[in-house]
């Protein structure tokens, strides 16, 4: 069962040019992170990491979920997303699911991964390439990642979300699939998730919100 | 397997290499559910005279040290027993006691209320150690203060004994605490904690639950 949800929502996101943190710009009639915690309303610990606008983060946030325990980044504008999962999980006693805080996941999708979390192993999500500036994986026969890489499009790439044991992010690596490698191969499942990079990404999603997260 | 753990570390006491972990949390506010003072208050009939100047020290509007000697010369005509027993039926936080009480020999409340006020109401109610500010009493009247304590102080003394030092406090007279700390948990419990406090902690928490399990992971 996975008990802890570490949400990285440190970053500045500014390839999508709005002055606030990509993880509160508006989709529907809600900021981009609600649909986040609603798809983790059943996992009893969530932490968010928080930089950029942490203030207006967590104003926000404790108004959907009081039980959020916030950690924060103060250098966010030259850390990486790894290191403020770093800090998101460096006290941490047990294994978690992690979640870039830019991302909009397919509510029955997540949760099928979730129910398929076993107790002790690592578990990437991937996702189908949507783009080319992805960090594709390599699948054996089993489905196992067996390889992280930035040219070879295999037609599948590294989500952002995985089911790690604790301890396992390091504190001064640029990208957690980095981390990750040490470990391969490593148990994968598939996710219907989209990244909000840019603003033809904002507007897709804008436009496909209620087809993507429909069932609570 | 705790108490050998501490035993050993009894012995390493003297070179300093002991792994233990201190949790120091401020009182009024973090651990009770209502600000102490305005509930003294009320019995003089000075309720909304002390609300005034606690909010405007909890926003850091007047020095903590000014508007404390204010308060304690404005409260000072009741009788300290009488103050003991308001003191004791504040509401508090039974999460942090269930924590503090199962940890006891490493927690340790510190507050810039005065010891004759508070210590019953700790001990009874957490039974450890305490940090606060000295009345100086005669025939159970307050005369003054002897010390306002510097939660700052506080924490440098525990450095002798811990090498891992966490804070949790919600107020601007935390802030001293939360800068000689390792670790500092901003608890917006009852109120949104104070601007500087936040920007010097490296985790905020609005909830008891989620505290207390921060706190138990912070342990090792």
């Amino acid at each position: 069962m996975v008990k802890n949800a570490v949400i990285c929502a440190a970053g500045l996101g500014s390839r999508l040019g709005f002055d606030i943190p990509k993880c509160l710009v508006d989709i529907g009639n809600e900021k981009l992170i609600y649909y986040l915690l609603k798809a983790l309303d059943r996992i009893e610990n969530i932490r968010i990491v928080v930089g950029f606008k942490e203030k207006e983060v967590i104003n926000y946030v404790k108004q959907i979920r009081k039980d959020v325990l916030f950690i924060r980044n103060p250098e966010f504008a030259s850390t990486t997303n790894s290191y403020s999962l770093h800090l998101g999980t460096k006290d941490l006693q047990e294994p978690f699911l992690t979640v870039d805080g830019d991302m909009i996941v397919d509510h029955d999708s997540i949760n099928a991964f979730i129910n398929s979390c076993e107790t002790g192993e690592n578990k990437v999500g991937i996702t189908e390439s949507k783009t080319d500036d992805a960090v594709f994986v390599k699948l054996n026969d089993k489905g196992q990642v067996i390889g992280f890489s930035r040219e070879e499009n295999t037609g599948w790439e590294w989500s952002g979300i995985a089911y790690l044991q604790n301890k396992l992010i390091k504190k001064d690596g640029r990208y957690v699939f980095e981390d990750l490698i040490d470990h391969l191969p490593l148990n994968s499942a598939k996710i219907k998730c989209f990244e909000i990079d840019t603003p033809d990404d904002l507007m897709y999603m804008r436009n496909h919100i209620n087809d993507i997260v429909i069932s609570t | 397997m705790f108490g050998r753990t501490r035993d050993i570390s009894c012995l390493l006491l003297k070179n300093k290499s002991v792994n233990q972990v201190a949790f120091c949390f401020d009182l009024d506010g973090t651990l009770t559910k209502e600000e102490i003072l305005p509930i003294i208050a009320k019995e003089v009939d000075l309720f909304e005279e002390i609300n005034i100047l606690t909010d405007v020290t909890m926003k850091g509007f007047i020095p903590f040290t000014n508007s404390f000697k204010l308060r304690v010369r404005l409260l000072s005509e009741i009788a300290i027993p009488r103050i003991v027993d308001i003191v004791s039926s504040v509401t508090i936080d039974e999460n942090l006691k269930v924590f503090i009480k199962a940890n006891k020999d490493n927690c340790f409340v510190v507050t810039g209320n005065l010891d004759v006020w508070v210590e019953e109401m700790v001990q009874s109610n957490y039974g450890c150690q305490l940090y606060s500010s000295k009345a100086d009493i005669k025939d159970n009247k307050i005369m003054g203060i002897k010390n306002i304590l510097d939660k700052g102080t506080a924490i440098k003394e525990l450095r002798n004994k811990y090498n891992k030092i966490v804070t949790v406090g919600d107020g601007m007279n935390d802030c001293s605490m939360f800068s000689e700390a390792d670790i500092s948990i901003a608890y917006g419990g009852i109120h949104e904690p104070a601007d500087s406090l936040v920007s010097l902690s490296n985790y905020v928490a609005y909830n008891s639950t989620t505290l207390v399990n921060l706190l138990n992971n912070l342990k090792w």
